[in-house]
């Protein structure tokens, strides 16, 4: 106990150096409707604050490689302004493109070990495909906050140093049921210790991808 | 069951309806296989059809799909949507639409925005549910109704990887593509799709036909674990159909691919075949119409002329029936004429019989009857006469020369009448008549020359060996005579000869006022119970006196009657005829009763005096009448007597004496009336236990004129006294007779002088005065 009591102010005292403040953390957990863990969902927060406002930096690397004809993550949170890399581990070439609105590039038939890098200054979701590859497929959510992550494979994640009051969640995932794939809802931030939310959500498979051409 | 008037009609229809139903069940069996055999057919085709069906859909739609997923994966197309470049989009659309030779392509935005290729008209009109059933995660194929018209379409959504759209191909399920699949099939069916809208089962093809029978139909079909043929019925015929069920983009309107095939077109190809076999039928039957009537008219037209020959046999003609054949019908007619000569031949002979008279050969009666209407049409029947001629003492000639010669003398005088006489018309009316029909002026030459054709008659016959003499009597009357109760002349005329024999004349002319009426008479006697009991009928009593005490004694009861419309009938007329009829005994007891009241009403004045009744002989053979009689008589206050009258024969003379044995042994006296004429004899008083003996009044009216019958009731007189009889004579109407008799030692006189028969009341003033001596008698 006084071994807590004497960490105590410390980490008190790093929270503060990073916020200035007092904060808190949240902790998400996302499942199908049927119960079973739901990876790669995208937390976004909003504090009513607006809360730290300088330059965001997540501590995944901003990454999207190509391997065995499969994009590397399936989803990658990149702060506004962060530039991707493309690096093709693969022994093909691929043909990176994007036509979501949020970003639309192309990155023309490269090879192996040959690296591209986009810049995304624009948040929003950007939908990736192979035009040699169909099947491939995958998503950079460009954030504009630095309360994001994403659910691992336990469907879990959890955000810390959220600054108190009240806040805006947003879940957003690929092929879930909902309007732009995404779900909103208002929470409020506690000053000390952690909230919990927990969702349940429908999410289609990737349609038609895989099969029929 | 119908009866044929001809023979020939009933061969020809039964041989007609025999062969017809033939036929008809002939025609029956091959439809029926026909049709089973084609309903089959079509079953199994439909069932083919609905399995190519699939096949094509399937390929059309894979073909689709194809040409849809390629554009959708065109990194150029995907572009050209990301870009928002809708001309390149629909360039693109466009060109494939063509190349997959579909009629409709368009784009769904990831909004539900449309973007048309050409007219977007009735793509507006796609229903929610269709756009939503075409914006499917996956590609989606199926029916599609689009402006009120049924499409295959097909979506493809462009992936990028997520959804940016969906691309929409659409062919029209026009009659042009129902008839491309029509064309698949071996049989010539329909296909039409059908889908489903608020009301029911549509088919677009057969706008404004009747919808319900599809209706029922599909849904009876889709309740089906897997589609198979059914009956269907849509108001033109029967027929049969098939519902595949499609897969739908609007989940709201589902629909059918229906295929229909109307039987009727199935029997097509048979119809001619069908309508060749009835032209043979009905050609065959013609045919055989026509030969059966020639046949029969072959096998009937002999029957026919027998049965007319038949007819005009029963008609009395003469007929023969040309026999033409050597079968059954020609031997017929052989015998048919044998038969025809053999009842002409029985004809003649019965009608001969008839006619004629068996022993002689003479007309008969019947023969006779027409000769006088064949006389009286020439001659007037005024002037038309029958004489019958009776030959006398028949028996006694006919004994005395036998049967059969006394045939031959009959013979032999109709020979000499037609001999003589060839105008008169001769027959032979019973064993000793004869009888001519002749013209005559009037009735007195009628008589005259009757009379003389009997003298020439009567002089002597050679038969054989032997000379017959005849006698002859003639009775003659007119035609135009009537009688009552006679209306034959014939009749008539016989009965002259009768009337002439009774007045021992030789020949008469029939006396209607002597014969009377017979039959009038004879109803009398069905009017006699009822005249008793009305009073009509009265007794009458006449007194009989006692010679030798001077007083009456007795008296004798006699019936009266009065006939209310005829008068005053004569007793000899009615009592003859109750003997003859049987009425005599009722009319005996009831005079047997009366009697003895009024006996009882001369007692009350203090006159005992025997009664006398007159029996029939007749009722003598009358066991019942004897036990009503002497019922009768033992209520009687007085002494009855029974005058047995002999005018009737005694038939059972045993009988009769046991019964007047009873009568005697009763107490009742018995007396032998009218003795000395009629039947009565010696025997009777040998026989008879009598009382009494009445001589009868022939005798005592000449008693004082005739020296031999006042000898005879004399010694009638001694001979009664000497058998221990007490006599009564009848007929006394003078004082010299009452005297002589008197004088002979008559016991009882009976007569005018001393009373006539008088009613009761009468009877009682004349016994009063009698008893006061005002009455002397000689």
């Amino acid at each position: 106990m006084g071994r807590l009591a004497t960490l105590l102010p410390i980490i008190i005292g790093l929270g503060l150096c990073a916020s200035n403040a007092l904060a808190g953390d949240l902790a998400v957990q996302v499942k199908s409707t049927a119960g079973a863990p739901v990876a790669d969902a995208v937390v976004t927060v909003y504090p009513a604050s607006g809360g730290d406002t300088g330059p965001i930096h997540f501590d995944w690397p901003m990454r999207m490689s190509q391997q065995n004809i499969e994009f590397h993550p399936f989803v990658l949170i990149v702060p506004v302004g962060g530039s991707v890399s493309f690096p093709n581990l693969d022994n093909v070439r691929h043909h990176v493109y994007s036509f979501s609105p949020t970003h639309q590039f192309e990155l023309k038939l490269y090879g192996r070990d040959e690296t591209r890098s986009v810049k995304f200054d624009k948040a929003g979701t950007v939908a990736l495909g192979c035009n040699i590859h169909d099947k491939m497929a995958a998503f950079i959510k460009v954030v504009d906050t630095p309360y994001a992550a994403k659910t691992d494979a336990n469907g879990a994640l959890v955000i810390h140093g959220l600054p108190p009051g009240p806040a805006t969640l947003h879940l957003w995932r690929p092929y879930m049921k909902a309007p732009n794939n995404e779900l909103t809802k208002a929470i409020t931030a506690p000053a000390v210790g952690q909230i919990s939310e927990a969702f349940a959500v429908e999410v289609h498979p990737p349609a038609m991808m895989h099969s029929m051409y | 069951m119908f009866r044929f008037r001809r023979l020939r009609t009933k061969l020809t229809v039964l041989y007609a309806s025999l062969f017809a139903t033939v036929l008809l069940v002939m025609a029956g069996v091959v439809y029926s296989a026909i049709a089973s055999n084609v309903e089959h057919v079509v079953q199994g085709e439909l069932a083919a059809s609905g399995t190519v069906f699939d096949r094509v859909w399937a390929l059309r739609t894979t073909q689709l799909e194809n040409g849809a997923g390629l554009l959708s994966r065109d990194f150029g197309f995907r572009s050209a949507i990301a870009t928002h470049d809708a001309a390149t989009v629909q360039s693109a659309l466009d060109n494939l639409k063509t190349r997959l030779g579909a009629d409709t392509a368009f784009l769904i935005g990831p909004d539900g925005a449309v973007t048309p290729v050409g007219d977007p008209g009735p793509i507006k009109r796609l229903s929610a549910a269709a756009l939503a059933g075409l914006q499917s995660d996956d590609a989606a194929a199926g029916v599609m109704m689009m402006d009120g018209a049924p499409y295959q379409a097909v979506s493809v959504p462009v992936l990028t990887p997520m959804p940016m759209g969906w691309v929409v191909f659409a062919s029209r399920l026009d009659r042009a593509q129902m008839q491309g699949l029509e064309r698949l099939s071996a049989i010539p069916l329909d296909a039409s799709i059908v889908y489903r809208t608020q009301t029911g089962w549509r088919d677009p093809a057969a706008a404004g036909r009747d919808n319900g029978r599809i209706t029922t139909f599909v849904d009876t079909a889709l309740k089906l674990a897997a589609p198979a043929p059914m009956p269907l019925d849509e108001g033109a015929g029967r027929g049969i159909g098939l519902a595949k069920p499609l897969q739908s983009l609007d989940q709201n309107a589902p629909a059918v691919l229906l295929l229909r095939y109307p039987l009727a077109r199935a029997m097509a190809p048979y119809q001619l075949m069908l309508g060749v076999m009835l032209v043979i039928s009905f050609g065959s039957i013609a045919l055989l119409l026509f030969g059966s009537w020639a046949l029969a008219r072959d096998v009937t037209r002999p029957i026919s002329a027998l049965e007319d020959a038949a007819q005009r046999l029963k008609d009395g003609e003469d007929v023969t029936v040309g026999v033409e054949t050597n079968d059954e019908i020609g031997r017929l007619a052989g015998r048919f004429n044998d038969m025809a000569a053999e009842i002409k031949a029985r004809e003649q002979k019965i009608t001969h019989l008839a006619l004629h008279d068996a022993d002689t050969d003479l007309p008969n009666r019947q023969s006779l009857e027409r000769e006088i209407v064949a006389v009286a049409r020439q001659a007037g029947e005024d002037h038309t006469f029958v004489a019958a001629l009776g030959v006398d003492r028949f028996s006694h000639v006919r004994g005395a020369i036998g049967h059969t010669l006394f045939a031959s003398l009959i013979r032999e005088l109709g020979a000499r009448i037609r001999q003589s006489e060839p105008e008169m018309r001769v027959a032979r009316l019973s064993s000793a008549t004869l009888a001519v029909a002749f013209r005559a002026a009037g009735p007195g030459d009628a008589l005259a020359r009757a009379e003389t054709v009997a003298k020439m008659l009567e002089s002597p016959l050679r038969l054989g060996e032997n000379t017959v003499d005849v006698s002859l009597t003639v009775g003659v009357s007119g035609c135009a005579e009537n009688a009552a109760g006679v209306t034959s002349v014939i009749d008539r005329a016989t009965i002259a000869v009768d009337q002439a024999r009774d007045s021992r004349r030789r020949s008469a002319a029939f006396d209607a006022v002597l014969y009377g009426d017979p039959a009038a008479n004879l109803s009398l006697m069905s009017e006699m119970r009822s005249s008793i009991e009305r009073g009509h009928m009265v007794l009458h009593h006449q007194p009989k006196f006692d010679l030798r005490q001077r007083t009456i004694v007795g008296a004798e009861a006699l019936v009266r009657w009065t006939h209310p419309t005829r008068g005053f009938l004569v007793p000899d007329l009615f009592i003859g005829m109750a003997e003859e009829t049987g009425h005599i005994r009722a009319l005996t007891e009831w005079v047997l009763s009366q009697a003895i009241a009024d006996q009882r009403a001369m007692a009350a004045i203090g006159k005992k005096l025997a009664v006398s009744v007159n029996i029939s002989g007749r009722l003598l053979s009358d066991p019942e009448f004897a036990e009503v009689a002497l019922a009768l008589v033992e209520g009687a206050d007085g002494e009855i007597c029974f005058e047995i009258t002999e005018t009737a024969v005694i038939e059972n003379p045993e009988l009769a004496l046991a019964i007047i044995d009873r009568f005697a042994r009763a107490g009742v006296k018995v007396s032998i009336d009218d003795y000395g004429t009629g039947l009565s004899s010696l025997a009777y008083l040998k026989q008879i236990k009598a009382n009494e003996l009445k001589i009868d009044k022939s005798f005592v009216f000449a008693l004082n004129e005739s020296q031999r019958d006042a000898l005879l009731v004399r010694s009638t007189i001694d001979l009664a006294h000497s058998l221990g009889l007490q006599v009564t004579a009848e007929g006394v109407e003078t004082e010299t007779a009452l005297a002589l008799l008197s004088g002979m030692g008559c016991d009882l006189a009976q007569g005018y002088l001393i009373a006539r028969p008088m009613p009761m009341n009468q009877l009682l003033n004349f016994l009063a005065d009698e008893a006061e001596g005002l009455k002397a008698y000689g």
